[in-house]
């Protein structure tokens, strides 16, 4: 039986556009890229919510936190690196520095837009968000859980950078509603914690089956918030496994993997192996093959788990 | 939620004079106290700031936040030292904080912080941001529909920054006739002449090129900037450029159109001789009031 799947930027575009109906604060920002995020139908239906800027990221971070000052709450969504990366200062500036209640999201985030190269992989976005003071920074895990972190999202009353794929995802766990700050345990497991986040979390539970096949439990925690980080789950499960893996698309240097070591050197002591992209530019290819290449695919994941768990320590 | 938005203060022009040469000493009272800052650009635009402020800006200091309020931004963020003299002249805090300048945890930053004086709608200080979010304001304002207007103070040197241009598009295509940016072209920036640096000229072709009425002025004559005030702010479905030619720490002789002023560690017989000279500005202004 194979779960049905779903394009999370459609996911996105619809819940925040049904959101948008009750909520007319909700203003919708697209550089050329609304209709690509899920924002087609609010577009026709909500022109004067609509604002269409253009490609013009840098300049649209600004207009974000301009419109925010008079009281709307604007969400701006395009490609994940021309969120981030290209207009960077203007988010810590206009919307961290400002304080201002914006929401920007990623899109095609990680390799999701495999085929497109490393200048539309966002593989540093978690290191450089999580950077900015009170910018809370999401990566729902599944379909069910960007429904719910939309809601969050747009309940918060700050700056909000939430990193969404492309790629069809199928749920992974039941519904909840979505707590900032606050992962949940995707499979319990006692031989090692696999944190995880985004939409890379499917392949890691897969890779959880794979080695519950060769005796090994894995405990899976799906982080949909990346930070703040859920310190508190991943302490009491890596109490009782003894060892942690974190899985995720982004480089292995500055993300989860970095804020999880982070935490360990501070409050565990616990060996932690970061699996995710080697920092360099990432190569591009169908997205199956490139999470293979990268050794991310559930038998990959699989095999350097295993490979960790079979390593002495100190790791 | 007060939904009135406040009034414009009117001043007449000899009150205007007057306001912006006691904002001059407010500026140089500042730099008495920190003992170093962006003296230049401060004194190049504070006649354009504080004619805003006594003049066309609907505002209330004693309402800081009023929803409905026109906004003033300082692109421009290291001029502030024109903006909290204004801010400081027209109210919104006691004169007595101006003398906190360089001091440790000051709300009076090197560049303007919203958050710790009232008044700030931005944090600027990086250049080519203020225009954007101008945007943004003027974009929200015309949807509450009250008239409200948003004023963005730009330097020349800012202009090459892309994001300035960014702006200047969408808000032409978006109609958007409540935004206005104020240049202030001392012609000056921290290496040299502007025109030596990275020339933006011509200023007015290449403003109205991205479609917006652009009128130019003397920024030091109060006649001339009430008249570009005005002529702003018709709805014709275009923002408004306000180039105003200005001259590098207009009111301190010694400095004026020297680069070397752009940020001014002050001497102490210098600084005596400058106060000495806005305090005799301030004096001939005062008999004409009266």
């Amino acid at each position: 039986m194979t779960a049905p799947l779903s394009d999370p930027r459609k996911v996105f575009g619809a819940t925040v556009s049904q959101l948008a109906e009750t909520r007319p604060e909700v203003v919708v920002l697209s550089t050329d890229s609304g209709k690509s995020s899920g924002f087609g139908d609010f577009a026709a239906r909500h022109r004067e919510r609509y604002f269409e800027l253009g490609i013009m990221e840098q300049g649209a971070m600004g207009v974000a936190s301009g419109l925010a000052t008079t009281g709307r709450v604007p969400v701006f969504c395009a490609i994940a690196p021309f969120v981030t990366v290209r207009p960077y200062e203007m988010l810590r500036n206009d919307v961290g520095y400002m304080r201002q209640n914006v929401k920007v999201v990623g899109r095609n985030s990680g390799v999701t837009y495999s085929d497109l190269g490393a200048t539309h992989h966002s593989l540093e976005d978690f290191a450089i968000t999580r950077m900015i003071p009170g910018l809370t920074v999401l990566a729902p895990v599944d379909p069910a859980e960007i429904e719910a972190a939309c809601v969050a999202m747009l309940d918060h009353p700050g700056p909000v950078y939430m990193r969404i794929g492309n790629e069809p995802i199928p749920d992974l766990a039941p519904a909840q509603p979505f707590v900032i700050g606050r992962g949940r345990t995707l499979r319990p497991g006692s031989d090692v914690t696999v944190v995880t986040t985004g939409s890379i979390a499917g392949s890691a539970l897969a890779a959880a089956e794979l080695l519950a096949e060769r005796g090994l439990a894995a405990e899976v925690l799906g982080l949909g918030t990346v930070w703040p980080l859920d310190e508190d789950l991943i302490i009491e499960s890596a109490r009782r496994t003894g060892r942690i893996v974190t899985v995720e698309e982004h480089y292995v240097v500055g993300g989860l993997g970095s804020m999880v070591r982070e935490l360990s050197a501070e409050r565990l002591g616990i060996p932690v192996a970061k699996l995710g992209l080697p920092h360099g530019y990432s190569t591009s290819g169908p997205y199956h093959q490139l999470l293979a290449h990268y050794g991310l695919d559930p038998a990959g994941l699989a095999s350097s788990i295993q490979a960790f768990l079979e390593s002495p320590l100190p790791y | 939620m007060n939904q009135t938005p406040p009034r414009a203060w009117s001043e007449s022009p000899d009150r205007l004079r007057w306001r912006a040469a006691r904002s001059r000493r407010h500026v140089l009272r500042m730099l008495r106290a920190g003992g170093a800052g962006h003296l230049g650009g401060a004194m190049s635009c504070v006649d354009l700031v504080s004619s805003l402020y006594f003049h066309t800006l609907r505002h209330d200091p004693t309402q800081p936040k009023a929803p409905l309020r026109d906004r003033f931004i300082l692109s421009a963020g290291h001029k502030c030292l024109a903006q909290y003299a204004v801010l400081a002249e027209a109210g919104y805090f006691d004169l007595d904080l101006l003398d906190s300048y360089g001091h440790l945890g000051t709300p009076l930053p090197g560049h303007p912080d919203m958050t710790k004086l009232p008044g700030v709608e931005a944090n600027t200080g990086s250049l080519g941001h203020g225009l954007s979010i101008g945007l943004g304001m003027a974009l929200g304002l015309r949807a509450d529909g009250q008239g409200g207007r948003v004023w963005v103070l730009l330097g020349d040197g800012e202009l090459p920054e892309g994001s300035n241009w960014e702006a200047a598009t969408a808000a032409r295509h978006h109609r958007v006739d409540n935004l206005t940016a104020l240049v202030d072209v001392n012609g000056l920036q921290i290496s040299g002449r502007v025109a030596d640096v990275m020339s933006t000229e011509p200023l007015t072709e290449r403003w109205a090129g991205f479609g917006w009425d652009a009128i130019t002025i003397d920024g030091h004559d109060v006649d001339q900037i009430l008249a570009a005030l005005e002529q702003a702010g018709q709805a014709n479905g275009r923002p408004t450029v306000i180039l105003a030619h200005t001259v590098k720490a207009k009111g301190v002789s010694f400095a004026e159109d020297k680069v070397e002023y752009h940020y001014w560690k002050t001497k102490p017989d210098l600084l005596a001789q400058a106060e000495a000279e806005i305090d005799a500005a301030i004096s001939a202004l005062e008999e004409a009031l009266a």
